[in-house]
């Protein structure tokens, strides 16, 4: 009978022992979450009013950010927006830090994993950004120049410039992130390769014709330009 | 109804005849394909459920030459304002309702404030203010047309007569006030028949040197009218005061951009008829004394600007000369009720005059202790200048809100 | 920058002349077509309108390789008061192509400047040296009235054809006639007379080293001149007929440079022309006759079809500059057939100022910002021409004066909006 006991009884024991020994850090872990969620909401705090000293909403609004935003139907506060962003990132740390307190090795090794990435995910956004912007500033010098000699494919050309820039940066970003990378390279060249043959082909097969119309119409358009700017000055 | 003097420095335009209201609209359609209208409505919730608001709606849903209204809507909830929404479905055409108490237009109104830009209070005044920027956000339309919505005697005539001087090319006008007759068996209208006109003769009398601002405010026959039509172009410019100095401060602005040979008034309508405000001549903050003291603010205020030096003594005359002109007034009046029949309780008429000349003792305090203080709202172009977008956050918030 | 006059053989001719009463000044850059002509009008006026004067003539030039220098050499008269300059670093004047003229105009006339300070003169005169129309007069017209009635500077006046000028006729000078409300007609005329003191001014102002010296310099002196209430005149020079242009200046960075150039002399100067109301008219000499102009062929279609073509490219651009009113205006322009296109005046000023405010507030970088004003500039331009086509001399004349007056009634939008 008693060995019928001890059967039954020195698992749950076991388990019981177990889950004693688990239990600090059960409570480390809840610990480490309302701490860290009480901090992350202070920071959140701090920041907001370090954003409302630094007049964080106006600036935003006279640079085209809050623009950006109300695009895409956000209505907040540029200001909360940012505290909200910093907020989840301090809440996903916390958690981080709170899972690690579990102890359980699984845990540790996807958050070393989650750690070591982050320098790339910052570096992929910084490349976005400067991206941006030099795509726009690439985008709308082409399309200026562009526009200003006459042709009448000004618009389609500058967005054409300013897809194969995205399409480069996206592709630098991608590559920090290290998602594939043999696949990204390989996806851009193609993509990229495919756009330029796609252009001479269209050019070249499809509409010999039409390109050569073109450039026969802007060729004449020049000379003729050129002719008639000669007479007048315009100073 | 009426003859064909021309008083003033402005072009007044009266009905003459019976003019067809047919060949008015025809003709509106054909100059709106060239110079399109807006139509602004500042209206309040609890108009909707008056009697006037179903009595409009009506009567826009012939109205055929407009490109799109655009109704501010003042407190109300979110469930008020998609009730509001059912309510103008009958409109045709392009029908906007700005919520005003909504939260993306609330985060407009703070987008603004927090670059240190006031769009006032609640009011006519903002409620006008962002429907113009609506319209010149949207870039769809060349003329902007406004009346209130508590008018009980509406009909579309109103409206046609009001958009006609501006809408048609030919004429030149870049702005057009309406006026009427404030009749029913009695006289109303006691603010401008009491207030305005003998104050701005009051001051014509004084101020030595004239002033060619008086002239102009003198020229209108109902300068407190609140229906009026202009350009977009004046939308952008004008600034427009957040207060109940609201129509005379909105002649201030167009005499001062404008010249009076490009304005006129129009007679739009025989009878008139909307909701009284009560004399509450206790409270400086409520009612018609209210109305009173930013009316009289507004004008010693735009004075100043034309150069007026006003003293302690300057107003004390006045108050004697506005006195004795009020009184004569009401003697004209009262003859003018007798013999078509009126009431005229010339009692209560006296007791505004009374109530009348402590606004302008007040008005004359505060403009004394703070001769610049403005409730203007700085003009659209003004906002832009400091939030480049903020014309594309206001469409896209609007926009958003009519889904 | 050195100082010119501390190099050692400008130093001994100047110890030579020791001093002067007059000097003119011919800024050169491969003009060999034409600098002889420009130097025997400038010497036999002298010769004839200043006998009893001490005269210099110098000749400031930015590195010619077309033997420029030999022609001004062979042309200039024996024992004639003359300095040759030739920069030696004339690759950095290179750089920057100027839109007419010479590379480095500004540091030519910077070097002009000092010459006349050290030499202490009483009256300067600078005139181009791509020009065919010059006569001994000239000399005479910009430099009497600083010498004799007590001008400091005297800006040309001339009768050109009614298409010509068009950048001067419609943006510079409505728009300096506007901001500082003197009525220059021609603030970037290219030919001046100034007084000594005037040009001790412009010496001690520290612009050189910007852009200002690269090619902003006409505007830059008249500019300077009004608006610290230097006493201003004109003079009435006849016809200005000069070289063809450079073909490789294209009409977007002439633009971006002479507008860019006003734009950038409004900061320095918003505290004078915020003030400005009407404009005033400036005391003229030279009696004013008609000339014959040659005819002048333009294609006002290909004007047009760029108009259009941005009105279609370059929509966020210029929302983005005028707003969306004005914009639905503009596009409403590009929709309208070539019969009977007319640019509204007051649209046209409000772009203007629009540009001014935008240019202010750096809505975009510079170059963009002044090169996407060129298509709206071409449909003006069109509307102008076509207009003008059966108008007389004087008839033209009033539509540009009419344009100035749009210019200074609205000038409240650019005050109200400047901050």
């Amino acid at each position: 009978m008693s060995d019928f006991f001890t059967l039954t009884l020195g698992p749950l024991r076991e388990v019981y022992s177990k889950f004693v020994k688990f239990v600090p850090n059960l409570l480390a872990m809840l610990v480490i979450l309302l701490v860290g969620i009480l901090l992350a909401r202070l920071l959140r705090l701090i920041l907001l009013k370090l954003l409302q000293a630094i007049k964080f909403d106006s600036w935003s609004d006279r640079m085209g950010l809050t623009s950006v935003m109300r695009k895409g139907d956000l209505w907040a506060r540029p200001s909360a927006a940012v505290g909200a962003f910093v907020f989840w990132l301090l809440i996903l740390a916390v958690l981080m830090a709170a899972f690690s307190a579990l102890n359980i090795q699984a845990v540790d090794r996807l958050i070393e994993h989650f750690v070591l990435y982050l320098p790339r995910v910052l570096s992929a956004a910084l490349i976005l950004v400067f991206g941006y912007i030099v795509t726009g500033f690439i985008g709308r010098a082409v399309l200026i120049s562009a526009v200003n000699k006459g042709y009448h494919f000004a618009k389609l050309l500058a967005e054409a410039v300013r897809i194969l820039l995205i399409l480069l940066f996206i592709a630098m970003a991608l590559e920090q992130l290290e998602v594939a990378p043999g696949i990204v390279v390989a996806a851009f060249s193609i993509i990229f390769g495919g756009i330029v043959l796609a252009l001479a082909i269209s050019f070249g097969v499809g509409g010999i014709d039409a390109a050569k119309k073109i450039i026969e119409q802007e060729t004449e358009k020049q000379e003729k330009g050129k002719e008639s700017q000669e007479d007048i000055h315009h100073i | 109804m009426s003859d064909f003097y021309q008083s003033g420095i402005i072009t007044t335009l009266h009905t003459l005849g019976n003019p067809s209201l047919e060949r008015l609209e025809t003709e509106l359609r054909e100059h709106a394909k060239v110079r399109p209208i807006a139509l602004v409505l500042p209206a309040l919730y609890t108009e909707f459920e008056g009697n006037a608001m179903p009595r409009i709606v009506e009567e826009l849903a012939k109205v055929k030459y407009l490109q799109q209204v655009v109704l501010v809507l003042g407190r109300a909830s979110d469930r008020e304002f998609s009730r509001a929404r059912e309510f103008m479905k009958p409109v045709p055409g392009e029908v906007k309702i700005i919520h005003n108490e909504g939260k993306r237009v609330r985060e407009i109104y703070e987008t603004i404030r927090r670059n240190g830009l006031d769009p006032g209070p609640d009011g006519k005044g903002r409620s006008a203010w962002l429907a113009y920027g609506y319209v010149l956000a949207a870039g769809k339309a060349d003329i902007i047309a406004l009346h209130d919505c508590d008018i009980v005697s509406y009909s579309r005539e109103m409206l046609a007569r009001l958009c006609y001087p501006v809408a048609n090319p030919n004429l030149d006008f870049v702005f057009c006030k309406g006026f009427y007759s404030r009749v029913t068996n009695k006289m109303h209208g006691r603010v401008t028949r009491l207030l305005v006109t003998p104050l701005v003769r009051a001051l014509e009398t004084l101020l030595r040197d004239g002033s060619p601002f008086l002239a102009f405010l003198d020229s209108f026959r109902y300068p407190l009218a609140g229906e009026f039509c202009m350009t977009t172009d004046m939308a952008r410019t004008n600034r427009i005061p957040s207060d109940w100095g609201l129509e005379v401060g909105s002649l201030a602005e167009v005499h001062r951009n404008f010249s009076p040979r490009r304005v006129c008034q129009v007679d739009i309508a025989a009878t008139y008829e909307h909701k009284h405000q009560t004399l509450s001549a206790g409270d400086p903050e409520k009612g018609l004394m209210k109305m009173a003291v930013d009316i009289c603010k507004s004008v010693f205020r735009t004075l100043a600007s034309e150069g007026a030096v006003f003293s302690e003594g300057f107003f004390q005359s006045l108050e004697v000369a506005y006195l004795r002109l009020a009184e004569d007034t009401i003697m004209k009046h009262e003859a003018d009720a007798a013999i078509n029949g009126l009431l005229f309780d010339r009692h209560e008429e006296a007791m505004a005059v009374e109530a009348f000349m402590k606004a302008m003792d007040l008005a004359a305090r505060a403009f004394m202790e703070d001769p610049l203080g403005t409730p203007l709202i700085p003009n659209w172009n003004r906002v832009t200048s400091a939030i480049p977008g903020i014309l594309e956050m206001l469409k896209k918030a609007v926009d958003e809100d009519n889904k | 920058m050195d100082k010119i006059t501390s190099r050692k053989a400008v130093y001994d001719q100047l110890e030579a002349i020791r001093s002067a009463d007059i000097l003119v000044g011919i800024p050169s850059y491969n003009n060999a077509r034409t600098i002889g002509h420009v130097v025997n009008a400038v010497q036999a006026g002298l010769a004839k309108y200043f006998p009893d004067q001490k005269t210099v003539l110098i000749d400031s030039d930015g590195g010619s390789t077309d033997g420029t220098m030999e022609i001004v050499k062979s042309a200039i008269i024996e024992n004639y008061q003359s300095i040759l300059i030739q920069h030696r670093n004339a690759p950095v004047f290179k750089m920057a192509v100027p839109y007419h003229g010479i590379p480095g105009k500004g540091s030519a006339f910077r070097t002009i400047f000092e010459i006349a300070e050290a030499l202490d003169v009483k009256a300067c005169a600078v005139v181009d040296s791509d020009l065919r129309s010059i006569t001994p007069e000239w000399i005479e017209l910009l430099i009497k009235p600083v010498l004799d009635e007590g001008f400091d500077y005297v800006a040309p006046l001339y009768r050109r054809h009614k298409y010509d000028g068009t950048i001067t006729n419609s943006i510079i000078y409505p728009l300096t006639r506007a901001l500082y409300g003197k009525r220059v007609r021609q603030p970037i005329g290219g030919d001046f007379g100034f007084s000594g003191r005037l040009a001790k001014f412009y010496l001690s102002k520290d612009v050189w080293q910007t852009d200002v010296a690269r090619y902003g310099i006409d505007i830059w002196m008249t500019t300077e001149a009004i608006a610290n209430n230097f006493r201003i005149a004109q003079s009435f020079l006849g016809a200005k007929i000069h070289d063809p242009k450079d073909p490789g200046s294209d009409l977007s960075s002439m633009l971006y440079e002479v507008v860019g150039s006003t734009f950038r002399l409004m900061e320095n100067y918003h505290a004078v022309w915020k003030a400005v109301r009407d404009s005033a008219p400036v005391q003229t000499f030279g009696f004013q006759y008609d000339v014959g102009l040659e005819q002048i062929n333009v294609d006002v279609g290909r004007m047009l079809r760029l108009f259009r073509e941005g009105a279609r490219g370059l929509r966020e651009v210029w929302v983005d500059v005028i707003g969306r009113g004005d914009f639905s205006e503009i596009e409403a322009l590009g929709a309208h057939p070539d019969e009977g296109f007319r640019f509204p005046l007051s649209l046209w000023t409000r772009v203007v100022y629009d540009y001014a405010l935008a240019y202010h507030k750096k809505k975009l970088p510079a170059e963009h910002l002044l090169k996407s004003l060129t298509p709206l500039y071409l449909g003006k331009t069109a509307s102008f021409i076509m207009e003008a086509r059966d108008m007389s001399q004087s008839e033209a004349e009033a539509e540009i004066e009419k344009l100035c007056r749009e210019f200074e009634e609205n000038k409240d939008r650019l005050v109200n909006n400047w901050r």
